[in-house]
């Protein structure tokens, strides 16, 4: 429960193995609630948390073993070097020394591995927060709004870095924005949530065939032939004088033309009306939000 | 094994914090004070304490011990605390394999042994300045580690809840201010008896209750360390 209601309710992530899962929903939506859930960082109210087939509860430390994370803003310690910022984190994993010159290496950051991190620019300090999830060779990578105040050339660079994770690394990755834009180019699977809930999971092929496929047509009694559409089993909306179908098949575009013209309707013309993925985004997590 | 990892990532953190700095500052500045005290009348404190001038010299250390005590454990666990609080690091450690508790157990015991080496140095620094001012016969080493020791263990309840309230708040001025006052109203604690666990530093050195005051030290100190832990063992992370 967060502030009276609660912040995240049934979800049931599917992130394939060596997939990029983009985590998305606008911000207190409880993408981060959702996340530092699955960190341990905080406990649901009621229920459990299953990962990799294990009780997050009982085998904490044992799923922990397989996530490497970033959350939120950069954690980091100022007065140390990237170099002994890792090192202080290699000492509780145990894992070989060489592991910190390998992720510096990956994230870039080699040249600066002997400067204190206090004078690292927002990207350095977020590529080493990369590292320092990489450090353990997890088995996922869980990202949270890891572009967030970066610049452009910053956004684009870790991007790359997280394109490069399952194909490199052989890691999954789940990385949550509150942009679509953000993750559209990396992610193959979306989850999108809204107030807690999971409005939609799928890959982002099927939400990007929901923005296409719909249809706009003019007619001559635009009133009658929504109703004819009706009838026919086609439910559409009337929008500007036009009749407005969301989602129809080539066949039922079809079988829809046919019968207007058979019932003796002009029909003036026959449009595809396309959604960016972004419009389809906001309808997702706006519609009836308060 | 979890917690010795923890301590030995948690005593790199602390590299360039100031910490050792205080650890050493605390014993060394109590001996130069007795050093200009027993310096501008060395002759008088000769004679007063003709019979046990290492006895003397111990009193006389021992009388700033508790108020130093606690300064130095207040700042400490402030300090160890503030490592992770001030870059809101907290959540990147411990979305990490290790369990809350290694986490903490390992703060409270670097604390406990920062404190430690402090007295230590003070049971050395004491015998060190015995010597030069003359005293003539071998330091009472026992004695001396007892006059710092003592007290130690009397005031760890102390350490236990700076820490715990270090930990716990993001802002520091509270548990700050806390240690600052327990420091300032310990040297009048022991006016208002044994009961008063301000008082415990000095009853664990001097007077007829030393070993119960000690004991009572560490069973209080090891109790509210262990409600530290539970509390830190439930928190929820969510800020920093």
């Amino acid at each position: 429960m967060y502030r009276g209601r609660a912040a995240v309710d049934s979800l049931d992530l599917e992130i394939a193995e060596g997939d990029i899962y983009g985590f998305l929903g606008p911000n207190g939506a409880g993408k981060t609630t959702t996340i530092r859930m699955l960190l341990g960082l905080i406990k649901p109210t009621s229920g459990s948390i299953r990962m990799f087939g294990r009780d997050l509860k009982k085998d904490k430390l044992k799923v922990l073993r397989q996530i490497g994370s970033l959350v939120e803003y950069p954690s980091y310690y100022g007065h140390l070097s990237a170099t002994e910022n890792l090192e202080a984190i290699r000492r509780i994993l145990d894992v070989p020394k060489s592991r910190i010159d390998e992720v510096l290496a990956i994230v870039g950051l080699t040249k600066e591995a002997r400067r204190p991190v206090r004078g690292f620019s927002l990207g350095m300090k977020q590529r080493l927060g990369i590292a320092a999830a990489l450090l353990g060779s997890p088995r996922m990578l869980i990202l949270d709004e890891p572009t967030n105040g970066l610049d452009p050339s910053g956004i684009q660079e870790i991007r790359e870095l997280i394109k490069d994770m399952p194909r490199r690394y052989g890691m999954t990755v789940l990385v949550s924005s509150h942009l679509l834009g953000e993750v559209e180019q990396m992610a193959s699977t979306v989850g999108i949530i809204r107030e807690g809930r999971m409005v939609f999971q799928d890959t982002i092929g099927n939400l990007r065939r929901q923005a296409g496929g719909g249809l706009r047509l003019a007619v001559s009694a635009p009133q009658d032939a929504l109703e004819l559409a009706r009838e026919a089993g086609m439910e559409g909306t009337m929008q500007e004088g036009r009749l407005l179908f969301a989602g129809m098949s080539d066949r039922d575009a079809a079988r829809l033309v046919r019968l207007l013209v058979e019932r003796g309707h002009d029909v003036y013309r026959v449009e595809e009306e396309r959604k960016s993925l972004e419009d389809i985004f906001l309808s997702m997590v706006e519609e009836d939000a308060s | 094994m979890m917690l010795v990892r923890a301590l030995w990532a948690d005593l790199l953190k602390i590299r360039g914090k100031g910490i050792w700095f205080l650890i050493f500052l605390g014993p060394l500045g109590l001996i130069a004070m007795q050093s200009l005290n027993y310096g501008f009348r060395y002759d008088y404190m000769m004679r007063r304490y003709a019979t046990d001038p290492w006895g003397g010299l111990a009193e006389n250390v021992m009388m700033f011990v508790p108020i130093a005590i606690y300064l130095g454990m207040t700042l400490v666990c402030s300090l160890i605390a503030g490592v992770e609080h001030q870059t809101s690091a907290w959540k990147q450690l411990l979305a990490l394999p290790i369990s809350r508790k290694a986490v903490y157990g390992a703060k409270l015991l670097l604390a406990a042994a920062l404190l430690a080496v402090s007295c230590l140095l003070l049971s050395a620094a004491t015998a060190v300045l015995g010597l030069l001012l003359g005293f003539g016969t071998a330091p009472p080493f026992g004695m001396l580690l007892r006059m710092s020791f003592a007290p130690y263990a009397g005031a760890l309840p102390v350490l236990a809840l700076a820490l715990w309230l270090s930990v716990t708040m993001r802002n520091q001025s509270l548990p700050v201010t806390i240690g600052v006052a327990a420091a300032l109203i310990s040297p009048f604690a022991p006016q208002l008896g044994e009961w008063f666990p301000l008082s415990w530093p000095l009853f664990s050195f001097a007077g007829a209750l030393q070993a119960a005051m000690i004991a009572a030290g560490i069973g209080l100190g090891a109790a509210i360390g262990l409600l530290g832990l539970a509390h830190f063992h439930r928190k929820d992370v969510d800020e920093g």
